[in-house]
């Protein structure tokens, strides 16, 4: 209510913007046009005869200039009495008068209600967030830790709850920091260690660098049984050419994964490229791949795949995340969930031809039914 | 001087500067634009080493070498023909390797392109025009996603980072 | 400091609504703006003229509200405005929240506009004494353009659309344009840009009016020079950026994007200087008027073209056709139009005053005949591709060369005659006199190149050349006031007291032709630069030009809203620290590209620059060296320039137009 009548005070000040001069009463002489040049040429003369006295310019120049000025002077004149007296009508005026009271109004509320939508209210961020906090968005969440963290540097949870999601951006730097970070204040663990590793194998886009290998090294020292930092020393052993070790590493890991894994299939992959044969899985150990699977690290892989979910909700025409999405839930292990994402995206592509088909590749690819 | 000849001094000179700077612009104009090609034109059209050449593609995947002094050879590659490009100077902030570019310079006998300028994409949405164009002709028109989000997924379990 | 300060706007505030309402209304007030007052112009109709200033006003308080609005929902990082969402991000810092208004399409055309109407406002404000008739059609010109802009804005450029549900952080966060040079490039360039709308609104109003004179001339000509001066500081600005921002070390790359201002500025020079002669001698007036709508006609192409991304490449403008259709009609309306109109009503203007060819008259025919030469130069090389793009499907490009080959032949003969051209008298000039005159600053300057070149031997010829080009037009200037001045047997004091007498117009010309020499000397002195490239460890050195620089460390830090591994780099004169530049490698937060920042040390009027160009394993880094002496004076000498133009126009017989009664009194005590 208040929006329209701040609409109408504003529309009333327009209005009589155009109202007020019309309604003056006029006092224009007619002269009133040669005026201004009478003053400007007389100027003009007077600026001359300043310049003589001055000796800026030579009496001869001096004359001539004057003469041709007063020349001007005298054909402004002429043309002033020429061009005659200006003229002002009622009819006019009341013509004016009314595009300014009817018209003005009109076009105006016309263009705003087709534009405008004035049932929404500011949302400037800082009321917002006082009343929906709990619908942070990852980039918001960041923002916070990151504020935080500039202020206590020292706080070794909160880097470590950090270095997880600039993995997810793909702000590998910024992980590996944040992961040396967390070993420096709260000390050794093989989970910080393996992490610290594969944020340096990212950063190296996929070699895993002298470096990596330390952490690596000190992680498996911590804890043997990791299957990151095993899968990743395999890969060193690959990259070094030293294929045997490789081989057996990829071998001994391939043992141990739970059929069906994701894992499995590329540890088998890894271990016939290499020429070795894909060994069966014992039970003890895909019980024990399966237990690590549900730590901690998965939660917060979830959470951020359903937010992706929830984004793609919302705005669903972005292809890049409905592949990534649909890719996600296979690799978690969610084939139903995914399943849907595959329905879900496809809908939300419906005008959006190369993307569905991207999307159907994708969908043949990983073997979902419907595609 | 009469009215006559002052009006016609005037109008002299003013042809004169024009055709003057007319004569530059025309001269100029053949002697100094540079044609812009693809790699396969490279190729099939067949230039002399020498002549100054723009061309444009994609970064080739896995030939970008850095040398000393900040010597890189790289190859520039549409999909279809790749020239090699050696360049020194300082690369631009969005230069990678799978990135548009657009190389400056001239075929040297060896068939490598000598390149005095590189531009890479000016930011993440601009591809320079005729790299964008000549891939469009070719059907390879991808937006070519930001590595952030495509490392999103990946990152989740381990041994979906493949690495090599 | 990175948070939105709470407000005390109720949960219900509608700023950002009232703001899309003032954009309407000032889109009504221009439309009554642009046919009142020339209908009452046409009828002589004073009551209706009488609408012209109060509308333009009002138009003013409505932009300038809608503008407001939009930058407290930037502020406020409100994202339920679709504009906001798209090119904010609530961890921008307050600044570059607020220089995101105007760094994307639609806030860059609502800032266009504003300062359109700004103009126009300006123009009602300074008018009392304006003949009415041209006040009239002056302002409903500069009403019609602003309603072609409002209705583009509101039909196809929305910055006030919304979104819901209202998403909670934003996409705009490119790093590259935060930067306080780019801030306040657009605003200043657009002062200039628009402020040519003035000259084109007075040129149309006259041809309209078809009463064209030295009243009208003394009129338009500050509001020229204005434009002019601010275009000039647009461009510089920049320039500087692009220097020290790009990593290139360079300060003029021949862009599009840089022709693009380049072109209205060269015109606008012309422009200010055919209008000294039509106000003086009461000639030139139909190449004049003709500049004037070429200036803006250049101004509008430079800001469309750059906007529209036609630039970048031709299909992206068909890549939004409404937009693209849109902006193809305004230019053709206003352009083509005012060249129609020019064209038809050009012939019945009167002949003006006689002049001899060696006379001021006739050096300022010259002055223009070069700067539309270099003009079109610019024009042709910038369209060419783009022309035979569109024909023949063929793709060239025409880069730096070019220009350089085309460009100097046509603007040094033209900065040779600077000097000369200021000290021929009006009407019959005498040659003889001017070389007298003159003879010193020449010497001078000649004894400047010779002294410099014998100092630099072994460096390139050039650059002693154009510092005495420079030294030149700086001399010239100075003699030129001298001139003015002195009178046999003077004493100082008197030639003192009468150069102080100088009319201001006469200093601004002086100040602004040195600034001229001084960014002459600035682009000299590059030819002494000193590049290195060379990959350094920490406790490295190498020499650079006179200095030594030493790679002291490679750190990493963190900034407010960046990550940046810098290169620690110390310069050293001999033992003496000059001082220590930085630069390094940025990566922004929410980016995973980083980028690089400069380092520049000033050291007198020279700089050192520094890029990262790599940082490699090991602590060493690739890095990029510059020196560049005297480089500042480049932008020095166009801030020089801007300084003259504006002490030009304030020039109290440019106020002149007021009734006769106050005029005379204010002359008296100003002797």
């Amino acid at each position: 209510m208040t929006l329209w009548i701040v609409l109408a005070l504003m529309t009333g000040a327009a209005v009589l913007a155009v109202l007020w001069p019309l309604g003056r009463a006029q006092s224009q002489q007619p002269s009133a046009e040669t005026a201004t040049d009478a003053a400007f040429y007389k100027a003009q003369l007077a600026e001359i005869e300043r310049d003589a006295e001055r000796g800026l310019i030579e009496p001869s120049e001096a004359e001539t200039a004057k003469v041709e000025a007063a020349r001007r002077l005298l054909a402004s004149a002429r043309r002033g009495e020429a061009a005659g007296p200006l003229s002002a009508t009622a009819g006019r005026r009341r013509a004016a008068a009314v595009v300014a009271l009817v018209g003005l109004p009109l076009v105006s509320l016309t263009i705003y209600l087709t534009l405008g939508n004035p049932a929404i209210p500011d949302m400037p961020l800082q009321a917002r967030n006082d009343r929906a906090a709990p619908d942070m968005s990852m980039g918001q969440a960041l923002a916070r830790i990151e504020e935080h963290l500039a202020k206590n540097p020292n706080d070794g949870r909160g880097q470590e709850v950090v270095g997880p999601v600039y993995m997810s951006m793909g702000r590998f730097a910024d992980a590996e920091r944040a992961f040396a970070a967390a070993i420096r204040i709260l000390g050794d663990s093989p989970h910080r260690w393996e992490s610290l590793g594969e944020a340096q194998v990212a950063q190296a886009d996929g070699i895993v660098t002298a470096n990596a290998r330390t952490s690596f090294d000190k992680a498996l020292a911590l804890d043997a049984k990791l299957v990151k930092a095993r899968y990743y020393r395999a890969l060193a052993a690959e990259q070094d050419g030293d294929k045997a070790k490789a081989l057996s590493l990829y071998s001994e890991l391939a043992a141990e994964a739970p059929a069906g894994a994701p894992i499995k299939a590329r540890l088998d992959d890894k271990v016939a490229e290499l020429g070795g044969k894909p060994p069966q899985p014992s039970g003890e150990a895909a019980q024990a791949i399966a237990g690590m699977a549900a730590g901690d690290r998965m939660t917060a892989i979830r959470g951020m795949v359903a937010s992706l979910d929830a984004r793609l909700a919302e705005k669903g025409d972005d292809v890049e995340g409905w592949l990534r999405l649909v890719r996600s839930y296979m690799v978690l292990g969610e084939p139903e969930k995914a399943r849907d994402a595959f329905a879900r995206g496809r809908a939300a592509l419906a005008s959006d031809q190369t993307g569905r088909d991207r999307l159907e590749a994708l969908g043949r690819e990983l073997k979902i039914e419907g595609s | 001087m009469t009215r006559k000849q002052r009006r016609l001094t005037l109008i002299g000179s003013a042809l004169a500067v024009l055709a003057v700077a007319a004569g530059l612009i025309l001269y100029n104009l053949t002697k100094t634009i540079t044609f812009f090609k693809t790699p396969t034109e490279l190729a099939e059209e067949g230039f002399k080493p020498g002549m100054r050449l723009r061309i444009g593609g994609l970064v080739k995947e896995g030939t970008l070498q850095r040398g000393p002094n900040q010597t890189v050879h790289f190859e520039v590659t549409d999909t279809n023909r790749s020239v090699p490009v050696t360049y020194q100077g300082l690369l631009p902030d969005l230069f990678r390797e799978g990135q548009g570019v657009v190389a400056d310079g001239a075929l040297q006998p060896s068939g490598e392109f000598k390149a005095d300028s590189v531009l890479a994409k000016h930011d993440e949405k601009y591809m320079p025009k005729e790299v964008a164009e000549a891939l469009k002709q070719q059907g390879m028109w991808q937006h070519t996603g930001d590595k952030a989000k495509e490392a999103a997924p990946n990152a989740a379990p381990a041994a979906a980072k493949p690495g090599a | 400091m990175r948070r939105p300060q709470p407000r005390s706007r109720g949960p219900d505030a509608m700023v950002v609504e009232v703001g899309h309402y003032a954009l309407v209304l000032a889109l009504a007030l221009s439309l009554v703006l642009t046919f009142i007052p020339a209908w009452g112009a046409h009828t002589r109709d004073s009551a209706l003229m009488g609408v012209a200033r109060p509308a333009a006003f009002a138009m003013l308080g409505f932009a300038a509200l809608a503008f407001l609005a939009l930058t407290i929902a930037y502020v406020d990082s409100d994202f339920s405005v679709l504009n906001v969402v798209q090119n904010s991000h609530s961890s921008k810092p307050l600044a570059y929240k607020i220089s995101g208004v105007w760094s994307n399409h639609e806030g860059s055309m609502l800032l266009w506009v504003t300062i359109l109407a700004l103009f126009a406002g300006l123009v009602a404000w300074r008018g009392a004494h304006m003949p009415q008739r041209l006040l009239a059609y002056v302002l409903s010109v500069q009403g019609a353009i602003a309603a072609a802009f409002f209705l583009f804005i509101l039909l196809t450029s929305n910055p006030f659309a919304r979104v819901m549900p209202a998403p909670f952080e934003g996409e705009g966060l490119n790093p590259i344009l935060q930067d306080p040079g780019l801030a306040i490039h657009p605003p200043l360039l657009y002062l200039g840009y628009v402020g040519f709308s003035v000259a084109f609104s007075f040129a149309v109003g006259a041809l309209l009016e078809g009463r064209i004179d030295a009243v009208w001339a003394r009129f338009v000509r500050p509001w020229t020079l204005l434009a002019w001066a601010f275009l000039t500081l647009g461009i510089a600005m920049g320039s500087y950026w692009a220097y020290y921002e790009l990593g290139w070390g360079g300060w003029w790359f021949w862009d599009p994007v840089e022709n693009a201002s380049l072109m209205p500025w060269l015109a606008g020079t012309a422009l200010i200087h055919s209008i000294v002669v039509m106000e003086k001698r009461d000639a030139l007036k139909v190449w004049t008027i003709l500049l004037s709508i070429l200036a803006f006609s250049l101004s509008l192409i430079g800001t469309f073209l750059v906007r529209s991304g036609v630039l970048t490449s031709v299909h992206s403008f068909a890549s939004d056709p409404t937009r693209g259709v849109f902006i193809l009609g305004i230019l053709i309306f206003f352009i083509g139009g005012g060249l129609t109109l020019f064209a038809w009503r050009a012939p019945v203007l009167r002949q003006g005053g006689l002049f001899a060819p060696i006379s001021r008259e006739g050096a300022l025919v010259l002055n223009n005949l070069f700067l539309s030469a270099a003009c079109a130069a610019v024009f042709i090389g910038t369209l060419y591709p783009l022309g035979l793009e569109a024909l023949t499907g063929g793709k060239i490009s025409v880069g730096a060369p070019f220009f350089e080959a085309t460009f100097l032949p046509l603007t040094v003969p033209l900065l040779l005659l600077v000097p000369v051209g200021q000290s021929l008298a009006w009407k019959r000039g005498d040659l003889l006199g001017v070389a007298q005159r003159l003879a010193a600053a020449f010497a001078l300057a000649l004894a400047g190149a010779i002294v410099v070149f014998a100092v630099t031997r072994r460096g390139p010829v050039a650059a002693p050349l154009g510092i005495g080009l420079g030294l030149w037009l700086i001399l010239g200037s100075a003699s030129e006031i001298f001139n003015r001045s002195h009178r046999a047997g003077a004493s100082l004091a008197v030639v003192l007291r009468r150069a102080a007498g100088l009319p201001r117009s006469a200093w601004g010309t002086a100040l602004a032709h040195a600034g001229l020499g001084v960014t002459v000397i600035g682009i000299a002195a590059t030819a002494w630069g000193v590049e290195r490239l060379a990959t350094m460890k920490a406790g490295e050195s190498l020499d650079l030009g006179p200095y030594q620089v030493t790679l002291e460390a490679v750190v990493p830090r963190n900034g407010p809203d960046y990550r940046e591994t810098a290169a620690l780099l110390a310069i050293r004169d001999g033992d003496r620290l000059v001082g220590r530049v930085e630069p390094g490698k940025r990566t922004f937060t929410g980016r995973s590209m980083p980028t690089s920042e400069a380092g520049l040390l000033t050291v007198g009027l020279g700089q050192v620059y520094a890029s990262v160009a790599e940082i490699e394993a090991g602590g060493s880094v690739g890095v990029r060296l510059y020196w560049k002496p005297w480089v500042l004076f480049i932008w020095l000498g166009a801030v020089v320039m801007a300084a003259g133009g504006v002490l030009s126009l304030s020039d109290r017989r440019a106020r002149v137009g007021a009734p006769v009664r106050r005029a005379a009194p204010a002359a008296v005590p100003a002797e």
